[in-house]
């Protein structure tokens, strides 16, 4: 019983709290979770993110999710935005389009 | 091709022959990122700089037809995956149909992702991912389906938005939205079983494997 009343703590007491600082019904965790990426991707506008984030800080269910896509997120930029092309790749380019322009 | 056309402005200058200056000062300092690009799209060092040298030599010989101030990385893309799909189809082989496989059995589309479920109690922020080395996240990436690879190559690490990203693969939003879901979810998977395997993530108590 103690466990149900912790869970229910955690699921649904963040909802009732986020109610009265907006001053309307939160948005729902389903919708949260469904508009993640596109908060994530800087794709919603202004109010949409706004509503989105005050999900996330308000709901403990939720927040683990967004911390979790954001890790996820970090991983994949640092493993592969670091390449750069390789020195004789650049040299050979800029042979070719000056080549080229000799041509055309 | 009519992808790369439509970069395009209907009211530059007909026969206005813009300088090769001018060409390497939009476009060189691409270099890099169409080199990524390319190396994820072909999985292959000699490969990609192949593709490399192509799309910039195609972008070149199109430069009329492009119009300065818009996206210029977004059109070398356009150049590059075309290029690579042109490729792609003379050289057609048993991965890609492994590839249509995999599509095939990609995940659904609930929003309660299935790695969140798994790590709930272990490592629900996903701290698993810091451990997990550059390599193996890049060949996860390496293995998903082109579709879903590109989508998530240009968001994730390119950074394009949405709109982009679809004129760029010549499909609505709304496909660009579907195929970064089911990528990264399908990439969340590999990563996430990988690191199981490895031990930086616990398996879950009581699922009995």
């Amino acid at each position: 019983m103690a466990m149900f009343d912790r869970l229910r703590g955690l699921f649904g007491q963040s909802t009732v709290d986020g109610s009265d600082d907006a001053g309307g019904a939160m948005m729902s965790c389903e919708e949260a979770l469904r508009l993640v990426h596109e908060f994530l991707d800087g794709e919603l506008e202004d109010s949409s993110a706004d509503e989105v984030q005050q999900h996330f800080h308000m709901c403990q269910r939720c927040y683990p999710h967004l911390k979790l896509e954001t890790a996820f997120r970090e991983a994949v930029r640092r493993a592969a935005s670091g390449q750069s092309a390789p020195l004789e790749l650049r040299d050979r380019v800029t042979a070719l389009l000056e080549e080229a322009r000799m041509e055309g | 091709m009519s992808s790369e056309n439509s970069w395009r402005t209907s009211s530059r200058d007909a026969g206005t022959s813009r300088s090769a200056r001018g060409f390497e000062e939009e476009a060189l300092p691409h270099l890099d990122a169409i080199y990524r690009f390319a190396l994820r799209l072909s999985r292959s060092p000699d490969l990609a700089e192949d593709l490399v040298q192509d799309t910039f030599l195609r972008a070149y010989t199109s430069w009329d037809q492009y119009a300065t101030g818009t996206a210029a990385k977004s059109w070398l893309f356009t150049i590059c995956r075309n290029v690579f799909l042109r490729k792609r189809e003379r050289t057609r082989r048993h991965d890609e149909i492994v590839e249509a496989n995999v599509r095939h059995a990609g995940p659904g589309s609930s929003p309660v992702n299935p790695v969140w479920s798994s790590v709930m109690g272990v490592d629900p922020e996903g701290e698993f991912f810091d451990s997990l080395v550059d390599d193996r996240i890049v060949q996860a990436i390496e293995e998903l389906p082109e579709e879903y690879r590109t989508a998530v190559v240009l968001s994730d690490i390119e950074g394009l938005p949405y709109t982009e990203i679809a004129h760029l693969m010549e499909v609505p939003v709304g496909t660009v939205k579907s195929r970064l879901f089911r990528g990264r979810r399908q990439l969340q998977k590999v990563l996430y079983d990988y690191a199981l395997e490895q031990g930086y993530v616990p398996a879950r108590i009581g699922t009995g494997g």
